[in-house]
């Protein structure tokens, strides 16, 4: 009778490379890349027409609103850019030559060398978010070689990971979650929806992007984010290196 | 010593039988949205018997769920010596969703659990008014992202119906394919959420490693993991040639094995199982006095399924397999689900063989300008009913039931009596997403 053991024996090392090597086709959907011009210099009109969230301008594509729809596709855009599209600001989540560089800030949990304890929050997600979320932990991305940590109370947690747009009735929970977190700590805006919106950005009633309720540290781009760019976000909270950097 | 006591009130009475049966055409029909304020169950007869084009209520009027914080069960008043309510959530302890739970006990025993929604409301259905279909759409797809194909494609089907024309067979069939592998994905992730709350480690860490293979594949074919913009005219472009059919095809009996082996490992595990079993019960006539749906209602022995009830392209021409138990538990609600993968592997592998191909297979799509209609599918969790009014091509109007909703009423009778340390294992069996509930 073959056995829990057998079968794990059997199954094998699944564990991604990643961050030791670049992200593998496997790990990242066409939609997991940033997207921007073919022609890096020049932006076609019908492109910005056809952004359904006005993420695309004349030099710039700003990533944050951005919700991965391939839109753009078919007005010569490609998905080619960032797997990660972590940024520490958000005006850092601009891509193109009419980005602004923002001067570097401080990296907020740099004390922290090995292990980050990690509280999340759903302040009104699809819950893709979420699950990608979650995903971090399976076997593929075994977030737990990296020192990252899932907690089930905010007391216990250095990292807040918001996902979902902030509706009026999870205001004040995000917000007493937040306090209840001991300081240093860090919050990191997971996916289009807290940073701008995104799909949401124009429904009415809706509180706004996370960063005007609570002060955000990391921003990691994508509708939802890769489960490689949700582990790069939240490396980069302790100011750790990306593959691109390391090599 | 007072030997301690309560009384148990159900404050609005349940939804009338005999109403209901009044209703019910032979081939059986469901509560569309339990009324609770009045205590009416609105019901929508199977589209086999009714004119696509006729309109009948979703939600009665005052029914559709406000944003704030609202009770998704009967409200129910207990009172006794020693007993008190606790709010858990809506952030809480193992449930990743933002949602609350009311938790009525003495002590030990759950005297009353009310479900909460209302806390994710991302106002979709007031948004999407005046907007075109596609654009409408992307809100569509992210109610719920683990359901996307399911809401979408219950959606544009509402919206094409408003209007006699054809849709593209290839469309129809990418919509099955898509809702098919979609379905296997939430089978698996349900599993690992039940055996996540057993501690069942091993098994957890093996589940979530199917899961997301799937997810994996999703992303292959579609080049987005959660299919979002899959079913749309401009989303990312489609891998369904024959040569990525083929692939597609060795990946799912690679999956499939895995599966097999993984499944039979957990039914041996005593553990695992003395768990589940008996953990809230859903009677047949519960289950259809309240309107639950999906895996929830062939859990309780009723083989029920809008695959094969409302037969669409593909599934009118394919083997439906209908996996159904009398059970009633969460051991049944998961067995049903791991029959589903093997029927929903069986589906894939069925349309991946006969592809359709011809030149009017694929023609193009009229646009709907105008009218209003049904749309309705089998998502994981059970039906899906959108109605959608269209005017000048955009959406005058938009309602859905989702199956999450139907599905809570019975949730929190089930969980009546349970002790709560069988909360989680009862409430990942139902495979519930406050994302949909709220909407
Ligand atoms: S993918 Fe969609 S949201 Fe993103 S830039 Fe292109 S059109 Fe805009
Ligand atoms: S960012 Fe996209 S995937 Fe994430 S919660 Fe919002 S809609 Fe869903």
């Amino acid at each position: 009778m073959p056995s829990w053991i057998e079968q794990s024996i059997a199954r094998g090392i699944l564990t991604t490379r990643y961050p030791h090597a670049p992200a593998s086709d496997a790990e990242v959907p066409l939609t997991g890349r940033a997207p921007g011009p073919k022609d890096p210099g020049t932006t076609p009109r019908s492109a910005i027409d056809s952004c359904p969230v006005g993420a695309i301008a004349a030099t710039t594509v700003d990533q944050g609103k951005c919700i991965r729809c391939a839109r753009c596709l078919a007005r010569g855009f490609a998905f080619a850019g960032s797997v990660e599209s972590v940024a520490r600001a958000r005006a850092e989540l601009k891509t193109g030559p009419g980005a602004v560089p923002t001067a570097a800030r401080p990296v907020p949990l740099a004390e922290f060398g090995r292990s980050l304890h990690v509280f999340l929050v759903d302040v009104g997600s699809c819950n893709a978010c979420n699950l990608e979320v979650l995903g971090i932990a399976n076997p593929f991305y075994d977030s737990q070689r990296l020192g990252i940590f899932f907690t089930n109370s905010p007391r216990h947690a250095d990292v807040l990971l918001v996902v979902g747009v902030p509706t009026p009735e999870m205001r004040e929970p995000v917000l007493r979650a937040y306090d209840a977190i001991p300081a240093p700590k860090a919050v990191v805006a997971v996916g289009a929806c807290p940073i701008s919106g995104g799909a949401f950005a124009r429904n009415p009633g809706l509180v706004g992007p996370l960063d005007g309720i609570l002060p955000v540290d990391v921003y990691v781009a994508g509708c939802p984010p890769t489960p490689v760019a949700i582990l790069d976000a939240i490396r980069a909270v302790a100011g750790r290196a990306r593959p691109a950097e390391e090599a | 010593m007072t030997r301690p006591s309560w009384r148990v009130e159900s404050g609005p009475p349940r939804p009338s039988t005999e109403r209901a049966l009044a209703y019910a055409p032979e081939d059986g029909s469901f509560a569309l949205y339990n009324d609770y304020a009045d205590g009416v169950a609105v019901l929508i007869p199977s589209l086999r018997a009714v004119s696509v084009t006729e309109p009948f209520p979703i939600w009665s009027g005052a029914s559709a769920p406000p944003d704030g914080p609202h009770p998704l069960g009967p409200r129910t008043s207990v009172s006794g010596y020693g007993v008190f309510t606790f709010p858990y959530g809506p952030i809480s302890l193992g449930v990743p969703e933002s949602g609350k739970f009311d938790v009525t006990t003495y002590g030990e025993r759950v005297l009353n659990l009310a479900p909460m929604g209302g806390f994710k409301s991302r106002r979709i259905r007031r948004a999407v008014v005046g907007l075109p279909i596609e654009d409408a759409a992307l809100q569509v797809e992210r109610i719920a992202g683990n359901f996307s194909a399911a809401h979408v494609a219950a959606f544009l089907s509402a919206a094409e119906s408003a209007e006699p024309h054809e849709v593209p067979t290839v469309e129809l069939w990418t919509r099955g394919f898509a809702q098919e592998l979609q379905r296997i994905y939430n089978h698996f992730h349900v599993l690992a959420r039940v055996a996540e709350a057993a501690s069942q480690n091993v098994g957890l860490a093996q589940t979530h490693a199917l899961a997301e293979e799937v997810l994996r594949l999703e992303g292959r074919i579609f080049g987005h993991r959660w299919l979002f913009g899959a079913l749309l005219p401009h989303g990312p472009p489609r891998r369904l040639d024959p040569a990525h059919r083929k692939e597609v095809s060795t990946e799912l009996v690679r999956i499939s094995g895995e599966f097999e082996r993984l499944w039979t490992l957990f039914l041996e595990s005593r553990t695992f199982i003395d768990r589940i079993q008996s953990t809230c019960p859903v009677s047949r006539a519960e289950a259809v006095h309240w309107g639950a749906v999906g895996p929830t209602l062939r859990a309780s022995g009723v083989p029920w399924d809008d695959r094969l009830r409302v037969p669409v392209p593909p599934y009118d021409d394919l083997f439906v397999a209908l996996p159904h138990v009398a059970g009633g538990d969460a051991l049944a609600r998961l067995t049903v689900r791991m029959e589903e993968v093997r029927a929903s592997l069986l589906l894939l592998e069925q349309m991946i063989d006969r592809w359709p191909t011809s030149a009017a297979a694929s023609a193009p799509n009229p646009p709907v300008v105008e009218g209003r209609g049904i749309g309705r599918t089998e998502a994981p969790s059970g039906d899906l009913v959108y109605d959608v009014t269209v005017r000048s091509g955009r959406v005058a109007s938009l309602e859905f039931r989702s199956p999450s909703v139907a599905n809570w009423p019975v949730f929190a009778l089930g969980m009546r009596n349970a002790v709560f340390t069988d909360f989680h294992f009862a409430l990942e069996s139902f495979g519930f997403a406050f994302a949909e509930t709220d909407g």
